[in-house]
């Protein structure tokens, strides 16, 4: 199996602030990865480097088999990368159905389009708010209507930062199902997650993040089981 | 000897630029980068402190009293519009910029339709002195003595006085300062009328060398504008060597190619700082990166 | 009339559905007819008043391109541009110095109309350029758009010298130019020259009605649907594969394009252009119509506008600073108590009653 994404030697930092020190990472196509690591320790660098919003000091990404180190963020997003930020990133004055179209019309039209919204108001159960504001939404639908928009770009690899934050337990299943579905039509997907009973729920494998630093990588049960690891979030491990 | 008289020649060029930048943009600064807040009526605070100035002086005060009394009435006018207005608004920082638009369309006519097009100026006082064949007037000079002093007075105001330390760190961090007992409505009221006083005291200053019109305001605008861009949004670091590297284009273009081509040339250069560094001088000095 | 829950099958009447849709105001049979009576009542117009009143209306007509320009800019783009008054002002003198050199015949003039339009277009895609791929943002647009505006005033005010002259066309500096020649269509026989009069403001207002449907078309159009979102949070546009400055550049040269076709429309109908055309209390003036009728809607902007000038117009009869300080007052009250826009607000309230009688 082919690598859909390969990070050598990535680096950046903020005056004195590290939050990627040579980070050295893979991620084999069609996998569901998890990314955890206490706070502060560049999870969502990590994401904004990988997506150009933050221009790397050192290191390359290869995505699909090119260099994207130099692309600009929609170019990236052109080659295949679509991603749901931490913070809900929605157009909050516009409908739900505005929001699936801004996300989709780039390469659907007419019936086409239509259908896919269809899908997606299924996917996401908001058929019934089609044409509310999104910014009225629960916080969970508005999780869910990020999700819908980034797999609305057809990404080749999603990438999601905290997607359950804030959901009830219910919501959480559900959304651990929604990337099962997703990660089955072929998306590669790589998560930063909290919950641990969620990353088992849709991880494989993870990767610990440590002061910008890849810490272990590993499936869950190392990763549980490891020392290290368990020192790290009780804030003992000085590495 | 013709050397000397030339760079002299040179110097005062430039340092009457940069006296003009300096005074025109510290009310317009010192209110956006606090509020972030551009105040459209700036070029009516600097006629309200101009015109009141001049009916002082006319009155029989002192040249130096009457400018601060003009700087006096105009940031009381800031605080009267503050209070009535900006207050409204401070979660819609460009609706504020709007309605500072409306407050100078009607400032400017206002004073049209009650005081007529135009008000007796005084002359500049202070005659001139010789620097070898050329003539200078000695009160541009006092002028550039004056911008100095206000970049050492505010930098003392800002970073020395208790007023200053509250007031930065409502800028950087309001609910925190909320929070930590800080009236923030108090302190953007004061703010608000310390720029309009600085406008007040700019139109003051200026007002012996100008022809006294209600749109006076605008012969001002463009520069203060324009400084405030290149300084970026941390005027305290990027406003002074702003008005330094705008003085020297200005200055040197005025005097090889004559007025308009000092204009040109700042609204070049701002747009060439804009594309190279977007968070203008300020962010470039304090090291942004994206 | 098209309803919107026809499939469009073909290219036109897919074009045609965009006439609605979220991004505009009003929809339905009941829009429709009350837009088509409004035009049919402007048509009527000039059969009720005598030829100077009708080319005081087509004044009022020339300035809503500039404000329906804003609106796309301000309200849907959500970038707040100060200076249409620079692509007006550069418009209009292009006009007046490409009709002077190449004069009225042969329908030159329409030539010269669209050429002044491009280059008002051209200039504001460069200063969109420099803005938008400079990452200026929010209130720095203001800035240098005004700034630009102000400089460019500067600029035609000390022209005066003669050797400020392009071809046979002198500056004049703060005078401005004069005596150039109005629009004039080829005709067999004769040219009919458009002076201020009816047959001036039929070709306006079928300007206005084309401009209007065309950028309700846009609007709501997926170029629309993007501009609408980069208002709401272009990072996320960004981040959905779109290159945001672009789009921005583009929204801003269509609005500068707009501007400029009413600074050249303005010259041919007055014959004169002056710098203070360009100058701050202009440049004023495009933000209160479109802040007044209400930015985030081409029908309010629109609406509003010729509200606002027809009553900016009778204020003027005592003075034209008593005018402008109630347009002043005017734009105050609006930010302070309709900040969507008095149109938006009084359209939103007859929707809600229209709907409570049908329910
Ligand atoms: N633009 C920035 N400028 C300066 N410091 C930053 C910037 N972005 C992130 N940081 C710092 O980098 C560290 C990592 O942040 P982040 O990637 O958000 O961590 P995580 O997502 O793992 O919680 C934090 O200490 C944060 O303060
Ligand atoms: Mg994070």
């Amino acid at each position: 199996m082919t690598d859909i994404l390969r990070v050598q030697g990535l680096r950046k930092a903020f005056g004195g602030v590290v939050v990627a020190n040579g980070i050295d990472f893979s991620l084999s196509t069609g996998a569901m990865h998890c990314l955890i690591g206490p706070n502060g320790a560049g999870k969502s660098s990590f994401f904004r480097l990988l997506l150009g919003e933050h221009a790397p000091d050192a290191g390359t990404i290869i995505f699909d088999g090119s260099d994207i180190t130099n692309l600009r963020s929609f170019q990236r997003i052109r080659r295949g990368i679509s991603v749901k930020f931490q913070v809900p990133g929605i157009f909050k004055a516009l409908s739900v159905r505005q929001n699936l179209e801004v996300a989709f019309q780039d390469h659907l039209n007419g019936q086409s389009l239509n259908t896919k919204i269809h899908e997606m108001l299924d996917f996401t159960d908001l058929h019934a708010e089609e044409t509310t504001p999104a910014g009225n939404l629960s916080h969970g639908q508005q999780q869910w209507l990020e999700i819908a928009m980034a797999v609305g770009v057809e990404p080749k690899l999603l990438l999601l930062d905290e997607p359950t934050a804030g959901m009830s337990p219910d919501e959480t299943r559900k959304t651990g199902e929604m990337l099962h579905d997703l990660n089955a039509r072929g998306i590669t997907i790589l998560a930063v997650e909290h919950d641990m009973a969620f990353v088992e729920q849709i991880a494989r494998r993870v990767t610990v993040l440590h002061f910008g630093s890849i810490f272990v990588e590993g499936t869950i049960a190392e990763i549980i089981d490891h020392p290290g690891v368990q020192e790290i979030y009780l804030g003992t491990a000085d590495v | 000897m013709d050397l000397l008289q030339n760079v002299f020649a040179m110097l005062y060029q430039f340092g009457d630029t940069f006296a003009f930048l300096v005074i025109s943009c510290a009310g317009l600064a010192v209110i956006f980068g606090m509020m972030g807040v551009i105040n459209l009526a700036h070029g009516e605070f600097i006629m309200c402190g101009a015109y009141v100035t001049a009916s002082a002086a006319r009155a029989g005060l002192p040249l130096p009293v009457a400018i601060l009394t003009g700087a006096l009435v105009a940031g009381a006018v800031g605080m009267l519009v503050e209070r009535m207005v900006i207050r409204h608004l401070y979660h819609r920082p460009l609706d504020s910029i709007i309605a500072t638009w409306g407050i100078s369309l009607i400032a400017t006519q206002g004073v049209l339709i009650v005081l007529g097009s135009t008000m007796q100026g005084i002359g500049t006082p202070l005659g001139s002195i010789e620097v070898g064949s050329r003539s200078y007037s000695l009160y541009r000079l006092v002028l550039m003595v004056c911008a100095l002093g206000l970049l050492g007075g505010l930098y003392l105001l800002f970073y020395h006085s208790r007023f200053g330390v509250i007031a930065r760190a409502t800028i950087q961090k309001p609910h925190m300062a909320h929070a930590l007992g800080v009236n923030t409505g108090r302190m953007y009221g004061l703010t608000f009328g310390l720029g309009a006083a600085l406008a007040g005291l700019a139109g003051g200053l200026y007002a012996p060398t100008m022809t006294m019109v209600p749109t006076m305001g605008a012969t001002f605008i463009v520069e203060s504008f324009v400084t405030v861009v290149v300084g970026g949004a941390d005027i305290f670091v990027g406003a002074a060597p702003a008005a330094a590297i705008l003085a020297l284009i200005k200055a040197g273009l005025t005097a090889w190619y004559g007025q308009l081509f000092g204009q040109i040339g700042l609204l070049v250069t701002v747009i060439l700082v804009i594309r190279i560094l977007p968070g203008g001088l300020s962010g470039w000095l304090k090291g942004t990166t994206r | 009339m098209i309803s919107s829950e026809t499939t469009p099958r073909s290219r036109t009447r897919s074009l045609l559905a965009r006439l609605e849709g979220p991004q505009t105001m009003g929809r339905g049979p009941a829009f429709w007819i009350a837009a088509a009576v409004a035009i049919a009542a402007a048509a009527a117009y000039p059969l009720t008043a005598d030829a100077w009143t009708v080319g005081n209306a087509a004044y009022f007509l020339i300035w809503t391109f500039m404000a329906m320009g804003l609106g796309v800019v301000w309200g849907y783009a959500g970038a707040l541009s100060f200076g249409q008054t620079a692509f007006f002002g550069l418009a209009g003198y292009a006009y007046g110095v490409i009709t002077l050199n190449l004069g009225a015949a042969y329908g030159l003039t329409l030539v010269a109309l669209v050429l002044a339009v491009a280059i008002g277009g051209l200039f504001a895609l460069v200063i969109g350029y420099f803005m938008f791929y400079g990452r200026i943002q929010g209130v720095f647009i203001g800035i240098v758009t005004l700034s630009v505006t102000l400089v460019l005033e500067t600029f035609m005010a000390q022209t005066a010298g003669p050797q400020w002259r392009i071809g046979e066309a002198r500056l004049n500096g703060f005078n401005g130019m004069s005596g150039m020649p109005p629009l004039t269509l080829p005709w067999v026989g004769e040219d009919i020259a458009l002076y201020p009069g009816p047959s001036l403001y039929y070709l306006l207002l079928g300007l206005v009605v084309i401009c209007y449907l065309g950028l309700r078309i846009m609007l709501n159009s997926s170029f629309g649907n993007v501009l609408v979102a980069i208002r709401e949070n272009p990072h996320r546009v960004g981040m959905l594969g779109y290159d945001v400055r672009l789009y921005q550049t583009l929204a801003f040269a269509i609005g500068g394009a707009f501007a400029a076709l009413s600074g050249a429309l303005y010259t041919a109908w007055g014959q004169y252009i002056t710098p203070s055309s360009m100058g701050l209390t202009s440049a004023a003036l495009p933000i209160i119509w479109v802040a007044v009728g209400g930015r985030r809607d081409i029908t309010a902007t629109l609406i509003g506008t010729i509200v606002v000038l027809a009553g900016f117009q009778s204020l003027t009869i005592y003075g034209s600073q008593y005018a402008l300080v109630v347009m002043g007052a005017l734009l105050l009250v609006t930010v302070l108590v309709a900040p969507q826009g008095l149109v938006v607000g009084a359209m939103t309230f007859l929707g809600r009653i229209f709907k409570k009688d049908k329910s």
